[in-house]
């Protein structure tokens, strides 16, 4: 349990989350981890990949139903016996996201015995923090290390940035940031010098590459569709670096000059 | 997966008040709301009676935004400055919970040096007992309570839901409350029982703090029996057992115990602790069984619906109960008579002694009338 990693990935909407979590989840699997991914976005978009395709009943959708819920109801194995997990929530626009991400997770601790022999859990967590929901896994003391995924563009870094300064009002320490590359120029050295700049260190670079979205719409992660891609080793190194990453320190975020300034 | 419950459309107690009571059978000096000012306003007034503090820290329309982590920090060093507590204990409402509020952080930002019991609840469980388990779970974390009596408590709070829903406030989808039967007449039947010589029971089965009153019921027809010398065809028996239960609760017990032998009244059988009352129904039926089963008739108080019809289907059935709603399920059960004493709990809160109840103070005004003559 002492050993336990349980993650959490922050990072603007769309910048890559999901895929990057399932990557992730692959490659630690077929290294002989036990992992679970833990999707809290409504869109319940984190597993899929993993299994192949194919879209499972969520946390959410059975508590919705008034049924007892039971482990077997909710957690499903998907590629190297990846335990996926996807929270739901409510339609776009109805109730409330936050307060269905604080039961569900609840729920899941409560009922879910094997969270407590696995190596990895990976919380997928939405784009924004917009509320306290957004943060029950961390608040809950569920993920002991956070990272930051963002571009070398002034918007997922704004976002990035942003997400830096919940986290330490949180006291909420970061692991690394992760750049998952758009193609801008010195992106890496951008993003590089953002996270040293807020006092954490670039724990990856992944390349833009088309072969990522290919693997997806057919329902797949590139470590199980193209293991011998040049990405799927990117992958397989951000792995290795999470699983045996051992430092964090508490996020200072920049001013928006600052942010100018780096990605100008 | 199991089915849903019936869907109940009549409000029920809620699991923040439920909270709050079982705080201060766990002797906190503070209990703070964390939450709206409005909210579970009635009983936390009510409970000062009782020499607990209820304070809020009234989360208002920015709270629900913003949260109310600074709030509830500096209420708690507000109270601790202004009534040197020595125990406290923080509870959650609706409003907090849904926005996500932690209670852990703000208790560790205020860094007082007493022990704080921190309650996550709402009052969104279909059965109050929830607020109970979820207290005495934090009060079992923070070293109030141990593992045995927690588990005690526990098994207590299973059955009590169980009884609700078999004849109680969650038995039906809607009771309508009622005022039950005249307490006049039913005085006049308990008193005329009597006369006859007809041999009765008197079960108190009462809530804790309740027996306070209900007890009375017990002193009433003691004191009437007695002066027709028919004191040997009543039984009494009660949940008084001073052992069992939280201090507060014990003490309550003990209070009752002493009054009660003052007043001469002898409890020939006592069926469990004052919180026992889910359990000591079936202590109850089987005394009945056992030794009580020609008796003419029974008057039950307090919970009477918690315990089994098997044995006392025969006897005429006098109940008293607190719950309006609890009118409809008694009279289902085949209990003949029903009375309520209406407003019962909050002449509870905050006594040491026995407490008259109208069903007792009508029996004796009949009564006197009766054996003195009208003047
Ligand atoms: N390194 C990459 N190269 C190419 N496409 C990528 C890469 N990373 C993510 N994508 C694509 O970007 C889109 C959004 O990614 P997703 O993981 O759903 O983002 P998020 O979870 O952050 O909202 C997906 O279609 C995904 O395939
Ligand atoms: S809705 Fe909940 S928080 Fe609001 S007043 Fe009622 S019990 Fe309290
Ligand atoms: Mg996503």
């Amino acid at each position: 349990m002492g050993k336990q990693k349980r993650i959490a990935i922050y990072g603007k909407g769309g910048i890559g989350k999901s895929s990057t979590a399932s990557n992730v989840a692959a490659a630690c699997a077929d290294e002989g981890y036990k992992v679970m991914i833990i999707g809290c976005d409504p869109k319940s978009d984190s597993s899929i990949t993993l299994l192949g395709g194919r879209r499972i009943p969520t946390i959410l959708d059975l508590l919705r139903l008034g049924v007892e819920v039971t482990e077997e109801d909710i957690v499903f194995h998907g590629y190297g016996d990846v335990r996926c997990v996807e929270v739901g929530g409510p339609e776009p626009g109805i109730g409330c996201a936050g307060r269905g991400i604080i039961v569900a997770i609840k729920t899941l601790k409560d009922i879910c015995k094997e969270m407590d022999d696995m190596d990895l859990i990976i919380y997928d967590v939405p784009g924004d923090i917009v509320c306290g929901g957004f943060v029950a896994p961390i608040k809950k003391g569920l993920v002991n290390d956070a990272y930051v995924l963002t571009s070398g563009e002034y918007m997922p870094l704004y976002a990035a940035n942003n997400i830096c300064k919940g986290l330490s009002k949180i006291d909420t320490r970061l692991s690394g940031v992760i750049c998952n590359s758009r193609s801008v120029t010195r992106e890496e050295e951008i993003v590089r010098r953002f996270a040293e700049d807020i006092g954490s260190k670039l724990v990856a670079f992944i390349p833009k590459e088309q072969i990522v979205q290919d693997c997806e719409r057919d329902g797949f992660s590139v470590i199980e569709k193209a293991p011998g891609s040049d990405i799927a080793q990117v992958y397989r190194d951000l792995a290795q670096a999470i699983m045996s990453n051992s430092d964090s320190a508490t996020p200072t975020s920049l001013d928006d000059e600052r942010l100018r300034e780096l990605t100008r | 997966m199991a089915a849903k419950d019936i869907s109940i459309i009549h409000p029920r107690p809620s699991s923040i008040v439920a909270a709050l009571y079982t705080l201060r059978d766990l002797n906190v000096d503070v209990a703070i709301l964390h939450g709206p000012p409005g909210c579970s306003f009635k009983h936390a007034r009510l409970l000062e009676e009782d020499g607990i503090h209820v304070v809020t820290t009234a989360l208002d329309e920015s709270g629900f935004v913003f949260g109310g982590r600074r709030e509830l920090s500096s209420v708690l060093k507000k109270v601790s400055e202004m009534f040197h507590p020595k125990l406290i204990g923080v509870v959650g409402t609706c409003a907090s919970m849904i926005i996500g509020e932690e209670l852990s952080e703000p208790v560790m930002d205020a860094g007082l040096d007493i022990p704080v019991i921190e309650v996550e609840v709402h009052a969104g469980y279909a059965n109050n007992t929830k607020g109970v388990l979820l207290t005495l779970e934090s009060a079992l974390d923070v070293g109030v309570i141990d593992k045995e009596e927690f588990e005690r408590q526990k098994v207590l709070l299973e059955e009590a839901t169980e009884v609700e829903k078999r004849h109680g406030a969650a038995s039906k989808e809607y009771l309508a409350p009622s005022r039950g039967d005249l307490k006049y007449k039913v005085a006049q039947r308990i008193i005329e029982l009597l006369r006859e010589g007809k041999k009765g029971l008197v079960i108190m089965n009462a809530k804790k703090e309740t027996g306070y009153m209900f007890a009375d019921i017990s002193v009433a027809i003691h004191e009437i029996a007695s002066r027709m010398g028919m004191s040997a065809n009543v039984v009494n028996m009660a949940n008084l057992d001073v052992s069992l239960g939280l201090p507060r609760v014990r003490e309550h017990a003990h209070n009752i115990m002493h009054d009660l032998k003052e007043k001469g009244v002898l409890i020939h059988e006592i069926t469990g602790g004052l919180d026992e009352y889910p359990i000591a129904g079936n202590v109850v039926g089987d005394l009945i069984a056992k030794k009580y089963k020609d008796h003419d008739f029974a008057v039950i108080t307090g919970v009477p619906h918690a315990i089994p019809m098997d044995h006392i289907s025969h006897m005429e059935i006098i109940a008293v109960t607190n719950g309006p709603r609890q009118v409809l399920p008694l009279k289902e059960m085949g209990h003949k008579h029903v009375v309520v004493e209406i407003d019962l709990h909050p002449k509870t809160l905050g006594v040491k002694h026995i407490v008259e109840s109208e069903l007792g103070a009508t029996m004796r005004e009949i009564a006197k009338e009766m054996l003195e003559g009208p003047r």
